[in-house]
């Protein structure tokens, strides 16, 4: 497929992304400021303010202002790129988001690529050998790990690895009692990474497994598997190079859709193990009802879901030579 | 399924104490220099400016940054810090403070009169959430001389000492003027990266995760601060902050995050200690009870209410036996105010009574009449209160509704809207009756704002002794006014005092002087030491 059609059919998906996206954040705009609670409260903590302040803090805010006000404002600002300030840290949203998106970035990455190798790694095995007592000890766990909640799941993982064998750190990504420079503190952010990563790549795991499985069942009872194997080709060329790349794709479906939720399900890993990401500044500004970093990470999640779903195509078009992008 | 996790976190904990019992006993020495102390943060501070905010985890950390002009002792009465000594004129209304000459802010300037002038004029009274409700009262806040600042008052205000060395009620904290002047108190970098003169020196702030302190080597106090380093780590799960306090990765529990169902465990343990000290806030556990519910605007169904609840069975199960049972609406730790004679006895016959001399008779099904009761979620003891207040209105023919909501939705509920028969609040009461307890029950205090008099609760004989006692400089007579305004609360019931939350700090071993006063949790590490 030539170069040239794939960056205009990128360029055609990420102008429809537009109205999509504005959508999307009038949806949103309209979900959390539906909510009951008022930012204001945080803001006082818990004392008694008088009600001047109150309309003080109100003004500063634009609060003060009728709710349609705010939207055109709010508008106004994402046109120019700006999310806006911070109520409660009173700083740019953007700033606050940039700050965190590094720690998500490297829980999610290594958990997607772990989950996603593992999964396919272990679905491929259980397929060549259906009902065999390693499927079902694959299907087992996998369940098990489908089922899990993650909050849970990190519990455990933590007593048994923190706790009991002193293996891994429980919290946090650096070590504070002795901080390391350099290779030192990669190491060290390595080691903090483990459980959390581990955690949050069991569900995904599970998903992508069992799709392979199914996949890889159906692709090896067809045909043009048997014409291999009667030609004589070697079984793992019948596998890897035959019958894979044609299970594959409904996998590389699931992985890109997977990026949305697991950017939602990073919330619970990142508060059970002290994570200093996105998902602990979702969690925290629901708490506190800050609604600009609500907007503005809703808004960058968007943006991140639909890139992810453009690329998901474009590997589709690269792995998959029947997909003609016009 | 939390209790799951706890057997198992149990069994486990078991397991380690055997395995490790073999700790050298504690040998006091003097202290020493060296070490880092780290500090657990439930949630990330909102700022690091004193004068924005009343947020607990601020404090935590800005109480290691700044002086504030008074601290207090375990009297809860005022002792030096910035100020040296004071004097407070025969009338009452006006304070002079003569501050120490050596203290110099962390980048080499000298803290003299006008940055405290600065601070209480142009960041404190303009910004911080509380001043609305002492800063009216002041005429005047200013630097005499170099040395000497003094504040003039409208009329006396008995408390302004204490009020001010508590620095979450005042946010009293000197801030420099040198750094805040011509720029806007909201949004000053400094905000994020203060310059103090306290014993630590502001570091870093890894956003999300920690913020680090390091030893002020030109403090002002000879031989403080004894840390090298105080690290403040963000934990926002309750679960894992404790399992990384067993672990030893971190070393500070304040009272608000220690889990009562471990403490038990952990008193065995010889790696941890409990602080128990002095509690400036005096908080109290309530029910509150809306005045203006059809049945609950009747005295004697309120009173019934408070002899149907067993409030030991409250502190034994909710809190395990951790707390005492509120008996008043001052806390137990005001000691000087407190007292507990007009407290209520469980009593679930004469509750019956009394509701059947209301005109609320027992039906057919056995009920009289319903209500709902609301709880935030996250402090699982007023859940488990709230059950069991449940199942005692039950016994007396009330059938209750729990509810929980998140902590901004229930303020809404409760404070703005009104919409509440009964709900779960933990108040202050300290650490003088004045600064906390005044403004939840007076009549002018009905308004639409959190953690006021959402009850709806009027009665113009308390309102006369809260608008007066405050005046009084003969403590005995302040003394016998608050025994008046306790009887008149605990008669009228606005809301029923349950349990006394317990101060109760885990601290591991190692260190030693981590908690001194009765404001621990939030209080400077100045005199913290590792012992070796």
């Amino acid at each position: 497929m030539p170069a040239t059609s794939l960056l205009i059919y990128v360029g055609g998906r990420l102008v429809q992304a537009v109205p999509i996206l504005f959508i999307i954040i009038l949806i949103n705009f309209g979900l959390i400021h539906a909510a009951p609670g008022d930012p204001v409260d945080f803001l006082i903590g818990a004392t008694e303010a008088t009600p001047e302040y109150i309309e003080s803090l109100r003004r500063e805010f634009g609060l003060d202002q009728p709710l349609w006000v705010q939207l055109v404002t709010y508008l106004g600002k994402i046109a120019q790129f700006d999310l806006g300030y911070s109520l409660r840290f009173r700083e740019p949203v953007l700033s606050l988001i940039l700050g965190r998106m590094p720690a998500t970035l490297l829980l999610m990455g290594t958990a997607l690529l772990l989950s996603s190798l593992v999964g396919v790694l272990l679905g491929v095995i259980a397929a060549r050998r259906p009902y065999s007592a390693g499927d079902y000890a694959a299907t087992f766990v996998s369940l098990a790990g489908y089922s899990m909640p993650v909050f849970w799941l990190g519990q455990i993982m933590l007593i048994v690895f923190a706790l009991q064998l002193a293996w891994f750190p429980t919290q946090g990504m650096y070590s504070l009692r002795a901080p390391s420079q350099g290779w030192g503190r990669v190491l060290d952010a390595a080691h903090h990474l483990v459980l959390p990563a581990l955690t949050y790549s069991f569900y995904h795991l599970a998903l992508i497994y069992r799709l392979t499985r199914v996949k890889m069942q159906e692709v090896m009872a067809l045909d043009f598997v048997t014409t291999a194997r009667a030609k004589g080709v070697a079984e793992g060329r019948v596998i890897y190079r035959h019958a894979l790349p044609n299970a594959i794709l409904p996998v590389v479906t699931v992985v890109g859709l997977n990026f949305g939720f697991m950017l939602a399900g990073s919330v619970l890993t990142e508060t059970v193990f002290a994570w200093p990401g996105m998902g602990r500044l979702l969690y925290e500004a629901i708490g506190a009802r800050d609604y600009p970093v609500l907007m503005g990470l809703f808004t960058v999640l968007s943006v991140m879901v639909i890139c992810a779903n453009v690329v998901t195509d474009v590997v589709y078009a690269l792995i998959d030579p029947r997909v003609v992008y016009r | 399924m939390t209790a799951c996790i706890r057997a198992l976190a149990l069994t486990f904990a078991v397991l380690a104490a055997l395995a490790a019992d073999i700790s050298p006993a504690g040998s006091q020495s003097a202290p020493k220099r060296g070490g880092s102390l780290i500090i657990a943060l439930e949630n990330e501070p909102s700022s690091l400016a004193p004068h924005l905010t009343t947020d607990t985890p601020t404090f935590m950390v800005v109480d290691n940054i700044y002086n504030a002009l008074v601290l207090l002792d375990e009297n809860l009465q005022p002792k030096p810090d910035l100020a040296q000594s004071w004097t407070v004129s025969p009338d009452g209304r006006v304070y002079t403070f003569e501050l120490v000459r050596n203290a110099k802010w962390h980048d080499g300037k000298p803290v003299t009169a006008a940055d405290v002038e600065f601070t209480f004029n142009e960041l404190i009274a303009r910004n911080h959430p509380r001043a609305g409700t002492w800063w009216p009262n002041v005429e005047s806040a200013k630097a005499t001389d170099t040395y000497t600042f003094e504040f003039r008052l409208k009329e006396p205000y008995v408390p302004f000492l204490t009020m001010l060395g508590s620095v979450l009620s005042s946010s009293a904290l000197i801030m420099p003027k040198h750094i805040y002047e011509g720029k806007d108190a909201k949004t000053n970098s400094a905000n994020q990266a203060p310059i103090g003169s306290g014993p630590f020196k502001f570091v870093r702030w890894q956003r999300g995760s920690f913020i680090e302190l390091a030893r002020n080597d030109q403090y002002w106090k000879p031989d403080k601060p004894y840390l090298d380093r105080v690290v403040l780590q963000v934990m926002p799960d309750a679960a894992a902050r404790f399992l990384a306090f067993e672990r030893g990765e971190v070393d500070f529990l304040h009272w608000y995050i220690v889990p009562y169902d471990q403490l038990a465990k952990l008193r065995k343990d010889k790696r941890f200690d409990l602080v128990e000290k002095g509690d400036a806030a005096a908080t109290n556990g309530l029910l509150l009870i809306n005045h203006r519910h059809a049945a609950l605007k009747d005295q004697k169904v309120r009173q019934a209410l408070a002899y149907a609840i067993n409030r030991e069975i409250i502190s034994e199960k909710a809190l395990f036996g951790e707390s005492k049972v509120a008996r008043s609406h001052v806390s137990s730790n005001v000691r000087w105010a407190f007292t507990p004679e007009f407290d209520y006895k469980f009593d679930p016959a004469l509750a019956n009574k009394l509701l059947d001399e209301a005109g609320f008779p027992k039906a057919g099904d056995g009920k009289r009449f319903a209500l709902r009761l609301f709880w935030a979620a996250g402090r699982d003891y007023e859940g488990r209160g709230a059950e069991i207040i449940k199942d005692n209105l039950r016994d007396v023919g009330i059938d209750v509704t729990v509810q929980t909501f998140d902590r901004p939705s229930f303020t809404d509920r409760v404070y703005r809207q009104w919409d509440f028969d009964l709900a779960m609040q933990l108040f202050t009461t300290g650490p003088d009756p004045t600064i906390s307890v005044n403004a939840r029950y007076h009549t002018k205090q009905i308004l639409k704002v959190p953690f006021v008099n959402a009850m709806g609760y009027s009665n113009p004989a308390t309102d006369a002794l809260f608008d007066n006692e405050f005046k009084e400089s003969n403590t005995a007579k302040r003394k016998e006014m608050w025994r008046d305004i306790q009887k008149q609360l605990m008669t009228d019931l606005p809301a029923l005092p349950l349990f006394e939350l317990p101060p109760i700090h885990a601290v591991s071993a190692k260190f030693k002087d981590v908690v001194t006063g009765p404001q621990g949790y939030i209080e400077g590490r100045e005199s913290a030491y590792e012992a070796r």
